[in-house]
């Protein structure tokens, strides 16, 4: 386990994944603070979902280290890793990916259940967490929600667990440019006052002045020598 | 939901969200297990009531064709012995051991399909239908007089019988409710009501044989008379009953003959016929058994004109013959039971795109490759555990039913309880098989990519 130079953020040095395309990121040294918000920004297909996923542990390169919060997530193995990034990373997605079958409540708190089950009151903390993104109606279940509804139940499960880093993944995409914004809005300030270092991955050119920081992913696509080395989880 | 979150939540939405493929998974599951213990249990319990329903009578004598034949007809009533037994060859019988006691019967009328058999009174007070458990009387008494009956428990029910009512016997086979025609011109005084017995004798019905051959007696001379009236110059001649030393059996014939009275006292000796003889021989006291027994037996089977059976030992050849059948019905209940735990494994591998987002999505919440591995086994055992329930629910209420319906056809008592052992084991290999089927959706959950299964649908 190498010690974090950003306790509480993500710190990334000599990281490389390839794909089985031919294609491979390399990331030589990048650093998210706690609490700050960056936009991962760049085409689609240059690496922003895989560069997210890594971080994650949901992906493992096949050179170098990701400290989230101080500890390697690369080098973690089996249930070691899914417990902590259930515990420190919250993820929010393009198409929300909520449980069908559970209710709004029951879909963030599965998220304390599995992520983080030492902390108490998993149950008002579930109903504050959805209370804050305005949801009214928490015992609805999600597949009668509308999509902004289900945004904001996707954005409670993620920040519900007081995580070190929330990433949300293209979470923008299917929205038109309006409701785009208030979405964004909607994870930055869930983030901000969950205290998680926050990165949002899009290829909209938009959002880059919403950001105070922009990082484009497509600088670290190089051309892989031979076929892919990482493996997905 | 009110209450906190579980792994059992999970796997109970899960089964909520695929109702159809989990309701017919877990049909298929009861169905197996009640068909399993059903079996199981009638299986023992069948042995079991044939082996008590031979009372206890040591050696049964009839002219039936084969000892097991014998049996079935003369104690289970399958059906009206064919073949009849002089009353002299009962006499030699009687008096040719010093049997501890010996019981004529004759059976071959009916009452609405109920069996009628002609005895004597020791059938009550000597003969036992389950061994250890004589007669009782619910109402009445034994028949004292000719055209007396006493009527079991099952038929006094089916039919609202009591004591001074007045029946009408048919002629012809027990196993017919159409019967033959009936006995009008002599009725029987209902005089007694039997309790019930657990055995084929509660279904039947039981007069003295004086009444039985003073009936067929009539008949027979009344045909007599009508066949040599036919052949006679003079007609008018065929008013005076003639009694013929033929005797002819009577069966099918036409019923619109002139009345002949015939008295107890007239009756021939060939007019005197039964088709049972019920023997017990002395044993000591507390034992059912004699070496005489065996030696009676190998005395009596000489003799051609009568078949000899040892009714314990008939059962037990026909359980014998039943068991090879049964072990079939076992056999298709266990494929019944493996299909069903395939079904299962179907139902779920069929849904595994559906669920390996969910996977996927538990995953990145914090649930371990091995924790997704036990949700999948938990829901597959749930559904065999809930079919075992169910299934022994089935069981109770089946095998109810088919003790019902054994005791009102066949006249046997099948307690068909599900032996508390056999359910436990049964119900255990239905969730283990359960289990086992969860393996391959859950292997499939445990190798589900999380970044692959993650990506938004097309």
């Amino acid at each position: 386990m190498v010690e974090a130079e950003s306790q509480g953020g993500v710190s990334i040095r000599g990281l490389r994944f390839s794909y089985d395309r031919g294609f491979a990121i390399e990331v030589a040294r990048l650093d998210v603070a706690a609490g700050e918000q960056v936009l991962f920004a760049g085409a689609s297909g240059c690496g922003k979902s895989t560069l997210l996923h890594l971080i994650a542990g949901i992906e493992t390169p096949e050179a170098g280290s990701i400290l989230v919060r101080g500890t390697d997530i690369c080098a973690l193995r089996g249930s070691t890793r899914d417990t902590f990034r259930g515990r420190h990373v919250g993820m929010v997605f393009q198409t929300f990916q909520l449980l069908q079958g559970f209710t709004a409540l029951e879909n963030v708190m599965l998220s304390l259940m599995l992520g983080a089950p030492t902390l108490d009151q998993p149950r008002v903390r579930a109903e504050a967490a959805l209370e804050r993104l305005g949801m009214r109606d928490v015992h609805a279940p999600v597949d009668r929600l509308s999509v902004g509804q289900q945004q904001r139940v996707a954005v409670a499960r993620a920040v519900v667990t007081e995580p070190s880093v929330v990433l949300a993944d293209e979470p923008t995409a299917s929205l038109d440019p309006a409701n785009a914004e208030a979405a964004v809005e909607l994870i930055r300030s869930a983030a901000r006052v969950a205290g998680a270092a926050l990165i949002v991955t899009s290829h909209d050119p938009a959002l880059r002045s919403v950001f105070t920081r922009t990082v484009d992913v497509s600088q670290f696509g190089v051309a892989a020598a031979a076929g892919r080395k990482g493996a997905a989880r | 939901m009110r209450g906190g979150m579980s792994d059992m939540t999970i796997v109970l939405r899960s089964l909520r969200t695929r109702t159809l493929a989990t309701s017919v998974a877990t049909a298929l599951v009861a169905i197996a297990v009640a068909l399993l213990l059903v079996l199981l249990s009638l299986r023992e319990a069948a042995s079991q009531a044939f082996r008590r329903g031979t009372g206890n009578i040591h050696l049964l004598i009839s002219a039936d064709a084969s000892p097991l034949v014998a049996v079935l007809n003369g104690l289970f009533y399958a059906n009206a012995p064919a073949n009849p037994i002089p009353w002299a060859k009962f006499k030699e019988i009687q008096e040719g051991f010093p049997w501890q006691w010996c019981i004529p019967t004759q059976l071959g009328d009916s009452f609405r399909g109920n069996p009628v058999m002609a005895t004597s009174e020791e059938f009550f007070t000597d003969f036992e239908p389950v061994a250890g458990m004589p007669f009782q009387f619910s109402d009445g008494r034994v028949f004292e007089e000719a055209f007396e009956v006493v009527v079991g428990s099952t038929v006094a029910k089916e039919h609202s019988l009591s004591v001074g009512q007045k029946i009408v016997f048919a002629h012809g086979s027990g196993g017919s409710r159409e019967g033959g025609h009936e006995h009008a011109d002599h009725p029987y005084e209902v005089v007694g009501v039997l309790q019930p017995t657990g055995s084929a004798h509660d279904r039947a019905l039981f007069t003295n044989l004086v009444s039985t051959w003073v009936i067929h007696a009539e008949e027979r001379r009344a045909h007599e008379t009508e066949a040599s009236a036919a052949d006679a110059p003079n007609p008018k001649g065929a008013a005076t009953a003639a009694p013929s030393s033929t005797a002819a059996d009577g069966h099918g014939h036409d019923h619109e003959h002139d009345h002949v009275h015939v008295d107890e006292a007239d009756l021939r000796d060939d007019e005197k016929l039964i088709t049972g003889i019920l023997l017990r021989i002395p044993t000591r006291p507390g034992s059912d058994s004699s070496a005489s027994i065996a030696a009676q037996f190998d005395r009596m089977r000489r003799d051609v004109s009568i078949t000899v059976a040892q009714p314990a030992q008939q059962i037990g050849r026909l359980m014998a013959l039943i068991g090879d059948i049964d072990w079939l019905f076992l056999a298709m209940a266990v494929v019944v039971l493996i299909s069903s735990a395939a079904s299962i494994m179907l139902a779920m591998v069929s849904s595994m795109e559906l669920r390996r987002r969910q996977v996927a999505i538990l995953r990145v919440l914090g649930a371990s490759a091995w924790r997704v591995f036990a949700l999948a086994i938990t829901e597959s055992t749930l559904i065999g555990l809930l079919g075992a329930g169910i299934g022994a629910v089935l069981a109770l209420v089946g095998g109810q039913i088919a003790t019902t319906f054994l005791q009102e056809r066949v006249g046997v008592v099948i307690a068909g309880a599900v032996d508390p052992r056999a359910a436990i084991l049964v119900a255990a290999g239905a969730v283990v098989l359960a289990a086992i089927a969860g393996i391959v959706p859950a292997v499939k959950a445990y190798r589900t990519s999380i970044a692959r299964h993650l990506r938004p649908l097309a």
